[in-house]
Protein backbone atom coordinates (compact mmCIF):
# COMPACT_ATOMS: atom_id res chain seq x y z
CA UNK A 1 0.00 0.00 0.00
CA UNK A 2 2.78 2.41 1.05
CA UNK A 3 4.92 1.34 -1.89
CA UNK A 4 2.01 1.44 -4.36
CA UNK A 5 1.14 5.01 -3.28
CA UNK A 6 4.75 6.06 -3.81
CA UNK A 7 4.52 4.98 -7.46
CA UNK A 8 2.19 7.92 -8.17
CA UNK A 9 4.92 10.37 -7.20
CA UNK A 10 7.31 11.28 -10.01
CA UNK A 11 10.82 12.68 -9.85
CA UNK A 12 9.80 16.18 -10.97
CA UNK A 13 6.83 16.56 -8.64
CA UNK A 14 6.32 19.07 -5.84
CA UNK A 15 4.34 17.30 -3.14
CA UNK A 16 2.64 18.74 -0.07
CA UNK A 17 2.67 16.07 2.60
CA UNK A 18 1.75 15.67 6.27
CA UNK A 19 2.65 13.08 8.88
CA UNK A 20 1.62 9.46 8.98
CA UNK A 21 1.49 6.98 6.12
CA UNK A 22 1.78 9.75 3.48
CA UNK A 23 5.16 10.72 4.92
CA UNK A 24 6.41 7.12 4.82
CA UNK A 25 5.26 6.74 1.23
CA UNK A 26 6.78 10.07 0.19
CA UNK A 27 10.10 9.25 1.85
CA UNK A 28 10.15 5.89 0.13
CA UNK A 29 9.64 7.62 -3.24
CA UNK A 30 12.53 9.99 -2.51
CA UNK A 31 14.85 7.11 -1.67
CA UNK A 32 13.96 5.09 -4.75
CA UNK A 33 12.56 6.35 -8.07
CA UNK A 34 12.07 10.04 -7.24
CA UNK A 35 15.29 11.37 -5.68
CA UNK A 36 14.59 14.91 -6.94
CA UNK A 37 11.04 15.12 -5.64
CA UNK A 38 10.40 18.34 -3.75
CA UNK A 39 8.43 18.19 -0.51
CA UNK A 40 6.68 21.12 1.08
CA UNK A 41 5.17 20.97 4.53
CA UNK A 42 2.23 23.21 5.46
CA UNK A 43 3.92 24.34 8.68
CA UNK A 44 6.69 26.03 6.69
CA UNK A 45 9.61 23.75 5.64
CA UNK A 46 10.38 23.90 1.89
CA UNK A 47 12.24 20.99 0.28
CA UNK A 48 13.46 19.23 3.43
CA UNK A 49 15.50 16.01 3.21
CA UNK A 50 14.21 13.37 5.61
CA UNK A 51 16.52 10.92 7.29
CA UNK A 52 13.83 9.55 9.54
CA UNK A 53 10.04 9.61 9.56
CA UNK A 54 8.91 12.70 11.51
CA UNK A 55 6.12 12.39 14.07
CA UNK A 56 4.65 15.81 13.42
CA UNK A 57 4.66 18.56 10.81
CA UNK A 58 6.56 20.51 13.45
CA UNK A 59 9.02 17.74 14.43
CA UNK A 60 12.56 19.18 14.07
CA UNK A 61 13.43 16.23 11.84
CA UNK A 62 10.89 17.47 9.28
CA UNK A 63 12.95 20.65 8.92
CA UNK A 64 16.18 18.83 8.10
CA UNK A 65 18.22 20.54 5.33
CA UNK A 66 15.21 22.47 4.02
CA UNK A 67 16.02 25.23 1.53
CA UNK A 68 13.77 27.48 3.59
CA UNK A 69 11.94 27.34 6.90
CA UNK A 70 9.14 29.74 6.20
CA UNK A 71 5.65 30.75 7.22
CA UNK A 72 2.37 28.97 6.53
CA UNK A 73 1.44 31.70 4.10
CA UNK A 74 4.44 30.85 1.95
CA UNK A 75 3.44 27.19 1.65
CA UNK A 76 -0.38 27.18 1.76
CA UNK A 77 -0.67 30.52 -0.03
CA UNK A 78 2.24 31.05 -2.38
CA UNK A 79 2.74 27.39 -3.31
CA UNK A 80 -0.56 25.51 -2.75
CA UNK A 81 -3.17 28.21 -3.52
CA UNK A 82 -0.97 29.78 -6.18
CA UNK A 83 -0.99 26.44 -8.04
CA UNK A 84 2.64 25.35 -7.87
CA UNK A 85 2.09 22.06 -6.02
CA UNK A 86 1.54 18.93 -8.15
CA UNK A 87 0.41 16.39 -5.57
CA UNK A 88 -1.35 16.58 -2.21
CA UNK A 89 -1.36 13.63 0.14
CA UNK A 90 -4.43 13.46 2.39
CA UNK A 91 -6.13 11.15 4.86
CA UNK A 92 -9.27 11.26 6.98
CA UNK A 93 -11.77 9.39 9.07
CA UNK A 94 -14.24 8.97 6.21
CA UNK A 95 -13.98 9.06 2.43
CA UNK A 96 -17.08 8.75 0.26
CA UNK A 97 -17.83 7.74 -3.34
CA UNK A 98 -17.19 11.30 -4.58
CA UNK A 99 -13.76 11.43 -2.96
CA UNK A 100 -14.96 13.85 -0.26
CA UNK A 101 -12.99 13.52 2.97
CA UNK A 102 -14.27 14.00 6.53
CA UNK A 103 -11.86 14.92 9.32
CA UNK A 104 -14.28 17.03 11.38
CA UNK A 105 -17.42 15.24 12.72
CA UNK A 106 -19.21 11.94 12.90
CA UNK A 107 -22.76 13.18 13.38
CA UNK A 108 -23.48 16.86 12.76
CA UNK A 109 -22.22 20.14 14.26
CA UNK A 110 -25.59 20.44 16.00
CA UNK A 111 -25.51 16.84 17.29
CA UNK A 112 -21.86 15.76 17.28
CA UNK A 113 -21.13 12.12 18.00
CA UNK A 114 -17.35 12.29 17.52
CA UNK A 115 -15.25 15.38 16.93
CA UNK A 116 -11.99 14.97 14.96
CA UNK A 117 -9.14 17.50 14.64
CA UNK A 118 -10.71 19.46 11.77
CA UNK A 119 -9.28 20.53 8.45
CA UNK A 120 -5.79 21.66 9.28
CA UNK A 121 -4.27 22.26 5.86
CA UNK A 122 -6.33 19.48 4.26
CA UNK A 123 -9.14 21.67 2.90
CA UNK A 124 -6.61 24.08 1.40
CA UNK A 125 -4.84 21.19 -0.32
CA UNK A 126 -8.05 19.53 -1.54
CA UNK A 127 -9.23 22.88 -2.91
CA UNK A 128 -6.14 23.88 -4.87
CA UNK A 129 -3.98 20.87 -5.76
CA UNK A 130 -4.76 19.09 -9.07
CA UNK A 131 -3.76 15.56 -7.95
CA UNK A 132 -4.77 14.13 -4.59
CA UNK A 133 -3.43 10.86 -3.17
CA UNK A 134 -5.28 9.31 -0.25
CA UNK A 135 -3.74 6.38 1.60
CA UNK A 136 -5.76 4.51 4.24
CA UNK A 137 -6.75 1.09 5.58
CA UNK A 138 -9.73 -0.43 3.82
CA UNK A 139 -12.52 -0.66 6.41
CA UNK A 140 -16.24 -0.48 5.66
CA UNK A 141 -16.95 2.27 8.20
CA UNK A 142 -14.35 4.49 6.52
CA UNK A 143 -16.19 4.44 3.19
CA UNK A 144 -19.79 5.61 3.60
CA UNK A 145 -21.82 6.54 0.54
CA UNK A 146 -21.82 10.12 1.85
CA UNK A 147 -19.47 11.52 4.49
CA UNK A 148 -21.13 13.00 7.58
CA UNK A 149 -19.25 16.26 7.01
CA UNK A 150 -17.30 17.42 3.96
CA UNK A 151 -14.06 18.78 5.39
CA UNK A 152 -12.02 18.42 2.19
CA UNK A 153 -14.08 18.37 -1.00
CA UNK A 154 -13.64 15.74 -3.67
CA UNK A 155 -16.30 16.03 -6.36
CA UNK A 156 -18.93 16.90 -3.70
CA UNK A 157 -22.00 15.34 -5.34
CA UNK A 158 -21.16 14.57 -8.95
CA UNK A 159 -19.12 15.35 -12.05
CA UNK A 160 -19.74 19.12 -11.91
CA UNK A 161 -19.80 19.37 -8.10
CA UNK A 162 -16.66 21.50 -7.97
CA UNK A 163 -17.57 23.67 -10.97
CA UNK A 164 -20.93 24.65 -9.55
CA UNK A 165 -19.21 25.56 -6.26
CA UNK A 166 -16.94 27.97 -8.15
CA UNK A 167 -13.75 26.02 -7.47
CA UNK A 168 -10.87 26.98 -9.79
CA UNK A 169 -9.35 23.47 -9.69
CA UNK A 170 -12.55 21.74 -10.77
CA UNK A 171 -11.36 18.38 -12.16
CA UNK A 172 -8.58 17.06 -9.94
CA UNK A 173 -7.26 13.49 -10.09
CA UNK A 174 -8.16 11.70 -6.86
CA UNK A 175 -6.43 8.37 -6.25
CA UNK A 176 -7.30 6.27 -3.21
CA UNK A 177 -4.81 3.56 -2.26
CA UNK A 178 -5.77 1.02 0.39
CA UNK A 179 -4.48 -2.35 1.53
CA UNK A 180 -7.11 -3.97 -0.72
CA UNK A 181 -7.32 -1.87 -3.87
CA UNK A 182 -6.72 1.32 -5.79
CA UNK A 183 -9.72 3.47 -6.65
CA UNK A 184 -9.66 6.54 -8.88
CA UNK A 185 -12.16 9.24 -9.70
CA UNK A 186 -14.02 8.85 -12.97
CA UNK A 187 -14.23 12.50 -13.94
CA UNK A 188 -17.26 12.00 -16.16
CA UNK A 189 -19.25 10.90 -13.10
CA UNK A 190 -17.33 12.37 -10.19
CA UNK A 191 -17.32 8.92 -8.56
CA UNK A 192 -14.65 6.46 -7.41
CA UNK A 193 -13.93 3.46 -9.62
CA UNK A 194 -11.87 0.37 -8.73
CA UNK A 195 -8.90 0.37 -11.09
CA UNK A 196 -6.44 -2.01 -9.38
CA UNK A 197 -6.58 -4.85 -6.88
CA UNK A 198 -3.93 -5.86 -4.37
CA UNK A 199 -2.57 -9.38 -5.01
CA UNK A 200 -4.99 -12.06 -3.84
CA UNK A 201 -7.91 -9.61 -3.44
CA UNK A 202 -11.14 -9.91 -5.45
CA UNK A 203 -13.60 -7.22 -6.49
CA UNK A 204 -16.15 -8.93 -4.21
CA UNK A 205 -13.88 -8.57 -1.19
CA UNK A 206 -13.45 -4.86 -1.94
CA UNK A 207 -17.20 -4.37 -2.25
CA UNK A 208 -17.86 -6.27 0.99
CA UNK A 209 -15.53 -3.89 2.80
CA UNK A 210 -16.82 -0.68 1.26
CA UNK A 211 -19.86 1.22 2.53
CA UNK A 212 -20.69 2.60 -0.92
CA UNK A 213 -20.99 0.47 -4.03
CA UNK A 214 -17.92 1.29 -6.08
CA UNK A 215 -17.95 1.15 -9.85
CA UNK A 216 -15.46 -1.21 -11.44
CA UNK A 217 -13.19 -0.19 -14.33
CA UNK A 218 -13.59 -2.14 -17.53
CA UNK A 219 -9.99 -3.28 -17.09
CA UNK A 220 -8.81 -3.90 -13.53
CA UNK A 221 -5.05 -4.35 -13.09
CA UNK A 222 -3.22 -6.05 -10.27
CA UNK A 223 -0.96 -3.99 -8.06
CA UNK A 224 2.62 -5.04 -8.58
CA UNK A 225 4.16 -6.72 -5.56
CA UNK A 226 7.05 -4.82 -4.06
CA UNK A 227 10.47 -6.31 -4.76
CA UNK A 228 12.63 -7.59 -1.91
CA UNK A 229 14.94 -4.64 -2.56
CA UNK A 230 12.04 -2.20 -2.17
CA UNK A 231 10.93 -3.83 1.07
CA UNK A 232 14.49 -3.62 2.36
CA UNK A 233 14.58 0.13 1.67
CA UNK A 234 11.22 0.57 3.38
CA UNK A 235 12.20 -1.35 6.51
CA UNK A 236 15.84 -0.33 6.83
CA UNK A 237 16.05 3.18 5.41
CA UNK A 238 12.62 4.72 5.77
CA UNK A 239 10.73 3.37 8.78
CA UNK A 240 13.80 2.19 10.68
CA UNK A 241 12.02 2.09 14.02
CA UNK A 242 9.03 0.30 12.53
CA UNK A 243 6.66 2.95 13.84
CA UNK A 244 4.30 2.81 10.88
CA UNK A 245 5.09 -0.64 9.60
CA UNK A 246 4.33 -2.03 13.05
CA UNK A 247 0.80 -0.57 12.76
CA UNK A 248 0.37 -2.08 9.35
CA UNK A 249 1.72 -5.48 10.37
CA UNK A 250 -0.77 -5.48 13.23
CA UNK A 251 -3.55 -4.86 10.75
CA UNK A 252 -2.48 -7.93 8.78
CA UNK A 253 -0.37 -6.18 6.19
CA UNK A 254 2.77 -7.70 4.79
CA UNK A 255 3.66 -7.95 1.15
CA UNK A 256 0.63 -5.80 0.43
CA UNK A 257 2.38 -2.91 2.22
CA UNK B 1 -0.29 54.39 25.40
CA UNK B 2 0.73 54.17 21.76
CA UNK B 3 2.07 50.76 20.90
CA UNK B 4 4.43 52.21 18.32
CA UNK B 5 6.67 53.56 21.05
CA UNK B 6 10.21 52.68 21.98
CA UNK B 7 9.53 52.47 25.69
CA UNK B 8 10.94 49.54 27.62
CA UNK B 9 8.39 46.74 27.53
CA UNK B 10 10.09 44.19 29.75
CA UNK B 11 7.87 43.01 32.59
CA UNK B 12 6.98 39.86 34.51
CA UNK B 13 4.63 37.32 32.99
CA UNK B 14 2.20 38.00 35.83
CA UNK B 15 2.13 41.72 34.95
CA UNK B 16 1.81 41.06 31.21
CA UNK B 17 -1.17 38.73 31.61
CA UNK B 18 -2.85 41.04 34.17
CA UNK B 19 -2.46 43.98 31.86
CA UNK B 20 -3.29 42.53 28.43
CA UNK B 21 -5.45 39.40 28.82
CA UNK B 22 -8.96 40.28 29.94
CA UNK B 23 -12.09 38.16 30.43
CA UNK B 24 -13.83 37.69 27.10
CA UNK B 25 -10.73 38.59 25.08
CA UNK B 26 -10.10 37.26 21.57
CA UNK B 27 -6.67 35.64 21.91
CA UNK B 28 -4.34 34.91 18.99
CA UNK B 29 -2.30 31.79 19.75
CA UNK B 30 1.02 31.24 18.01
CA UNK B 31 2.82 27.93 17.79
CA UNK B 32 1.72 24.67 16.21
CA UNK B 33 1.50 21.03 17.39
CA UNK B 34 4.79 20.35 19.20
CA UNK B 35 6.51 23.58 18.20
CA UNK B 36 6.83 26.81 20.18
CA UNK B 37 3.51 26.68 22.01
CA UNK B 38 3.37 29.49 24.58
CA UNK B 39 2.83 27.17 27.54
CA UNK B 40 4.30 29.55 30.15
CA UNK B 41 1.85 32.33 29.24
CA UNK B 42 -1.04 29.89 29.17
CA UNK B 43 -0.18 28.58 32.65
CA UNK B 44 -0.26 32.18 33.92
CA UNK B 45 -3.60 32.87 32.21
CA UNK B 46 -5.03 29.79 33.93
CA UNK B 47 -3.58 30.81 37.32
CA UNK B 48 -5.18 34.23 36.97
CA UNK B 49 -8.48 32.46 36.20
CA UNK B 50 -9.22 34.44 33.03
CA UNK B 51 -12.50 33.32 31.49
CA UNK B 52 -14.77 33.40 28.41
CA UNK B 53 -11.79 33.58 26.07
CA UNK B 54 -12.05 33.12 22.31
CA UNK B 55 -8.94 31.28 21.07
CA UNK B 56 -7.87 31.85 17.47
CA UNK B 57 -5.03 30.54 15.35
CA UNK B 58 -4.33 27.84 12.80
CA UNK B 59 -3.50 24.61 14.61
CA UNK B 60 -4.38 24.89 18.28
CA UNK B 61 -2.48 22.37 20.32
CA UNK B 62 -1.56 21.48 23.92
CA UNK B 63 -1.66 25.13 24.99
CA UNK B 64 -5.28 25.42 23.80
CA UNK B 65 -6.16 22.10 25.39
CA UNK B 66 -4.83 23.28 28.78
CA UNK B 67 -7.02 26.39 28.59
CA UNK B 68 -10.08 24.35 27.61
CA UNK B 69 -9.41 21.85 30.42
CA UNK B 70 -9.21 24.76 32.88
CA UNK B 71 -12.61 26.04 31.71
CA UNK B 72 -11.23 29.34 30.40
CA UNK B 73 -12.54 29.05 26.84
CA UNK B 74 -15.91 30.03 25.43
CA UNK B 75 -15.05 29.61 21.75
CA UNK B 76 -12.34 28.42 19.35
CA UNK B 77 -11.91 29.82 15.85
CA UNK B 78 -9.22 27.84 14.05
CA UNK B 79 -8.17 25.37 11.40
CA UNK B 80 -7.64 22.39 13.69
CA UNK B 81 -7.19 21.09 17.25
CA UNK B 82 -4.58 18.36 16.96
CA UNK B 83 -1.50 16.77 18.50
CA UNK B 84 -0.90 14.43 15.52
CA UNK B 85 0.94 11.26 16.61
CA UNK B 86 0.23 12.09 20.25
CA UNK B 87 -3.49 11.95 19.55
CA UNK B 88 -6.36 14.42 19.53
CA UNK B 89 -6.59 17.47 21.78
CA UNK B 90 -8.89 15.61 24.16
CA UNK B 91 -10.26 18.49 26.25
CA UNK B 92 -11.14 20.31 23.01
CA UNK B 93 -12.75 17.17 21.60
CA UNK B 94 -14.85 16.55 24.70
CA UNK B 95 -15.94 20.18 25.08
CA UNK B 96 -17.24 20.22 21.50
CA UNK B 97 -18.94 16.82 21.75
CA UNK B 98 -20.63 17.90 24.98
CA UNK B 99 -21.54 21.26 23.44
CA UNK B 100 -19.80 23.19 26.23
CA UNK B 101 -17.71 25.22 23.81
CA UNK B 102 -18.37 26.93 20.47
CA UNK B 103 -16.19 26.06 17.50
CA UNK B 104 -15.96 28.09 14.30
CA UNK B 105 -14.09 25.87 11.84
CA UNK B 106 -11.84 27.20 9.11
CA UNK B 107 -8.74 25.75 7.43
CA UNK B 108 -5.14 26.77 8.09
CA UNK B 109 -4.91 28.63 4.78
CA UNK B 110 -8.13 30.57 5.35
CA UNK B 111 -7.09 31.59 8.88
CA UNK B 112 -3.73 32.81 7.52
CA UNK B 113 -5.69 34.82 4.94
CA UNK B 114 -7.83 36.46 7.62
CA UNK B 115 -4.79 37.44 9.70
CA UNK B 116 -3.15 38.68 6.50
CA UNK B 117 -6.11 40.98 5.81
CA UNK B 118 -5.94 42.45 9.34
CA UNK B 119 -2.14 42.73 9.14
CA UNK B 120 -2.56 44.79 5.95
CA UNK B 121 -5.24 46.97 7.51
CA UNK B 122 -7.98 45.84 5.09
CA UNK B 123 -11.47 44.61 6.02
CA UNK B 124 -11.67 41.37 4.02
CA UNK B 125 -9.71 39.13 1.65
CA UNK B 126 -10.45 36.60 -1.12
CA UNK B 127 -9.63 32.93 -0.59
CA UNK B 128 -9.81 29.78 -2.74
CA UNK B 129 -10.27 27.37 0.14
CA UNK B 130 -13.52 26.28 1.84
CA UNK B 131 -15.65 26.29 -1.33
CA UNK B 132 -17.84 23.19 -1.66
CA UNK B 133 -17.16 22.13 1.92
CA UNK B 134 -19.38 21.86 4.99
CA UNK B 135 -16.92 24.17 6.76
CA UNK B 136 -18.46 27.01 4.76
CA UNK B 137 -22.02 25.80 5.39
CA UNK B 138 -21.49 25.66 9.15
CA UNK B 139 -21.55 28.65 11.48
CA UNK B 140 -21.25 28.83 15.27
CA UNK B 141 -24.22 30.47 17.04
CA UNK B 142 -22.38 33.66 18.00
CA UNK B 143 -20.82 34.19 14.55
CA UNK B 144 -22.60 36.97 12.69
CA UNK B 145 -21.29 36.50 9.19
CA UNK B 146 -18.79 33.87 8.11
CA UNK B 147 -18.25 34.71 4.44
CA UNK B 148 -19.50 36.49 1.34
CA UNK B 149 -19.50 35.52 -2.36
CA UNK B 150 -18.89 38.27 -4.90
CA UNK B 151 -18.23 38.65 -8.61
CA UNK B 152 -14.61 39.24 -9.58
CA UNK B 153 -14.92 42.90 -10.71
CA UNK B 154 -12.34 42.28 -13.44
CA UNK B 155 -14.02 39.09 -14.62
CA UNK B 156 -17.77 39.28 -13.95
CA UNK B 157 -19.28 35.79 -13.75
CA UNK B 158 -16.24 34.46 -11.88
CA UNK B 159 -17.40 34.08 -8.28
CA UNK B 160 -14.91 34.71 -5.47
CA UNK B 161 -15.15 33.87 -1.77
CA UNK B 162 -14.40 36.68 0.70
CA UNK B 163 -13.46 36.22 4.35
CA UNK B 164 -13.39 38.93 7.01
CA UNK B 165 -10.16 40.20 8.57
CA UNK B 166 -9.40 38.86 12.05
CA UNK B 167 -7.68 41.12 14.54
CA UNK B 168 -7.26 39.42 17.95
CA UNK B 169 -7.35 41.57 21.11
CA UNK B 170 -4.10 40.00 22.24
CA UNK B 171 -1.61 37.76 20.44
CA UNK B 172 0.55 35.56 22.63
CA UNK B 173 3.68 34.06 21.09
CA UNK B 174 6.86 32.41 22.32
CA UNK B 175 9.95 33.33 20.29
CA UNK B 176 13.67 32.73 20.40
CA UNK B 177 14.89 36.30 20.88
CA UNK B 178 13.36 39.65 21.77
CA UNK B 179 14.84 42.97 22.87
CA UNK B 180 13.77 45.44 25.53
CA UNK B 181 11.72 47.68 23.20
CA UNK B 182 9.91 44.76 21.56
CA UNK B 183 11.78 43.83 18.35
CA UNK B 184 11.51 40.06 17.93
CA UNK B 185 13.39 37.29 16.13
CA UNK B 186 11.60 34.06 15.23
CA UNK B 187 13.94 31.23 14.16
CA UNK B 188 12.89 28.21 12.12
CA UNK B 189 9.30 27.95 10.91
CA UNK B 190 7.14 30.94 11.76
CA UNK B 191 3.69 29.33 11.31
CA UNK B 192 1.03 32.05 11.02
CA UNK B 193 2.74 34.27 13.57
CA UNK B 194 4.08 37.19 11.48
CA UNK B 195 0.60 37.83 10.09
CA UNK B 196 -1.17 37.25 13.39
CA UNK B 197 1.17 39.44 15.48
CA UNK B 198 0.82 42.34 13.07
CA UNK B 199 -2.95 41.79 12.90
CA UNK B 200 -3.46 41.92 16.68
CA UNK B 201 -4.34 44.92 18.83
CA UNK B 202 -1.82 43.96 21.50
CA UNK B 203 0.88 41.29 21.79
CA UNK B 204 2.63 39.53 24.68
CA UNK B 205 5.98 38.01 23.70
CA UNK B 206 7.81 35.47 25.82
CA UNK B 207 11.36 34.78 24.66
CA UNK B 208 14.18 32.33 25.31
CA UNK B 209 16.72 35.13 25.32
CA UNK B 210 16.34 38.83 26.00
CA UNK B 211 18.83 40.64 23.80
CA UNK B 212 19.56 44.37 23.55
CA UNK B 213 18.08 46.64 20.90
CA UNK B 214 21.67 47.56 20.08
CA UNK B 215 22.25 43.93 19.08
CA UNK B 216 19.05 44.07 17.00
CA UNK B 217 20.26 47.18 15.19
CA UNK B 218 23.60 45.54 14.35
CA UNK B 219 21.73 42.63 12.64
CA UNK B 220 18.66 44.43 11.28
CA UNK B 221 17.88 41.89 8.59
CA UNK B 222 17.40 39.22 11.26
CA UNK B 223 14.45 41.03 12.87
CA UNK B 224 11.19 39.20 12.19
CA UNK B 225 8.82 41.83 13.58
CA UNK B 226 9.72 45.36 14.75
CA UNK B 227 8.64 46.82 18.11
CA UNK B 228 5.52 48.65 16.83
CA UNK B 229 3.44 45.50 17.24
CA UNK B 230 4.64 44.35 20.66
CA UNK B 231 3.37 45.43 24.08
CA UNK B 232 5.11 43.16 26.56
CA UNK B 233 8.39 41.24 26.55
CA UNK B 234 9.09 38.55 29.14
CA UNK B 235 12.22 36.40 29.21
CA UNK B 236 11.08 32.83 29.97
CA UNK B 237 13.72 30.21 29.08
CA UNK B 238 12.02 26.91 28.15
CA UNK B 239 8.77 28.89 27.93
CA UNK B 240 7.40 26.46 25.32
CA UNK B 241 8.13 23.31 27.35
CA UNK B 242 7.00 20.51 26.78
CA UNK B 243 6.87 21.59 23.14
CA UNK B 244 10.06 22.40 21.29
CA UNK B 245 11.79 25.66 20.39
CA UNK B 246 13.88 25.45 17.24
CA UNK B 247 17.61 25.70 17.99
CA UNK B 248 17.01 25.70 21.75
CA UNK B 249 15.42 22.42 22.94
CA UNK B 250 13.44 19.47 21.69
CA UNK B 251 9.92 18.46 22.73
CA UNK B 252 9.46 16.20 25.79
CA UNK B 253 7.88 13.01 24.48
CA UNK B 254 7.17 11.52 27.93
CA UNK B 255 5.62 14.65 29.41
CA UNK B 256 3.34 15.16 26.43
CA UNK B 257 2.22 11.52 26.66
CA UNK B 258 1.58 11.94 30.39
CA UNK B 259 -0.52 15.05 29.72
CA UNK B 260 -2.44 13.22 27.00
CA UNK B 261 -3.26 10.37 29.39
CA UNK B 262 -4.81 12.86 31.84
CA UNK B 263 -6.59 14.81 29.11
CA UNK B 264 -7.99 11.65 27.55
CA UNK B 265 -9.44 10.56 30.90
CA UNK B 266 -10.72 14.03 31.77
CA UNK B 267 -12.51 14.44 35.14
CA UNK B 268 -10.25 13.97 38.17
CA UNK B 269 -7.22 13.04 36.10
CA UNK B 270 -7.01 16.34 34.24
CA UNK B 271 -7.98 18.26 37.38
CA UNK B 272 -5.01 16.68 39.18
CA UNK B 273 -2.70 17.54 36.28
CA UNK B 274 -3.75 21.19 36.44
CA UNK B 275 -3.45 21.26 40.25
CA UNK B 276 0.01 19.68 40.24
CA UNK B 277 1.46 21.54 37.26
CA UNK B 278 -0.31 24.90 37.15
CA UNK B 279 -2.25 25.93 40.26
CA UNK B 280 0.27 24.70 42.82
CA UNK B 281 3.12 26.44 40.98
CA UNK B 282 3.67 30.08 41.72
CA UNK B 283 5.81 30.54 38.63
CA UNK B 284 6.60 28.65 35.44
CA UNK B 285 10.06 27.92 36.83
CA UNK B 286 8.39 25.93 39.64
CA UNK B 287 6.66 23.82 36.96
CA UNK B 288 9.93 23.25 35.09
CA UNK B 289 11.52 22.04 38.35
CA UNK B 290 8.68 19.56 38.86
CA UNK B 291 9.01 18.43 35.24
CA UNK B 292 12.62 17.36 35.76
CA UNK B 293 14.46 20.62 36.28
CA UNK B 294 17.88 21.44 34.90
CA UNK B 295 18.74 17.80 34.18
CA UNK B 296 15.71 17.28 31.96
CA UNK B 297 15.96 20.66 30.24
CA UNK B 298 19.63 20.03 29.41
CA UNK B 299 18.75 16.63 27.92
CA UNK B 300 16.19 18.30 25.65
CA UNK B 301 18.64 21.08 24.79
CA UNK B 302 21.32 18.56 23.82
CA UNK B 303 18.81 16.59 21.71
CA UNK B 304 18.00 19.74 19.73
CA UNK B 305 21.63 20.78 19.30
CA UNK B 306 22.45 17.31 17.94
CA UNK B 307 19.78 17.82 15.27
CA UNK B 308 20.59 21.37 14.21
CA UNK B 309 24.26 21.41 15.14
Amino acid sequence: MIIEASRYISDTDTVVVGTGLPMVSAMFAQKTHAPHVSFVIESGPVDPVFDKVPISVTDPSIMNRAVKLGAKREVLGCLVQRGLVDIGFLGGAQIDQYGNINSTYIGTPEKPKTRFPGSGGANDIASSVPKILIITRHEKRRFPSKVDFITSPGYIDGANGRTKNFMKVNQPDIILITDLAVMEIDKSKGKMVITKLMPGVTVEKVKENTGFIPEVASKVDQVELPTDEELKVLREEVDKEGVYLKDSLKAGGGKSD
Amino acid sequence: MSKASKRIKVMTLKEAVEKFVFDGAVVGLGGQNISRCQVATVHEIIRQRKKDLTLTGCNLSIQMDLLVAAGSVKRCECGSGNLERFGATFSFKRAIEEKRMEIEDFSHGSMVSRFLAAEMGIPFIPCRSLLGSDILKTKAPSTQKKYEMVDNPWNPGEKVLLLSALSPDVAIVHVQKADEIGNIIIEGISNHEPEMIRASKTCIITCEELISSDQTRRNSDRTTIPYHFIDAVVEVPFGAYPTMTYRYYNYDNDHIRAYQECARKGGDAIKKYLDDNVYSCETFEDYLEKAGGLKRMMELKKAMLRMVG
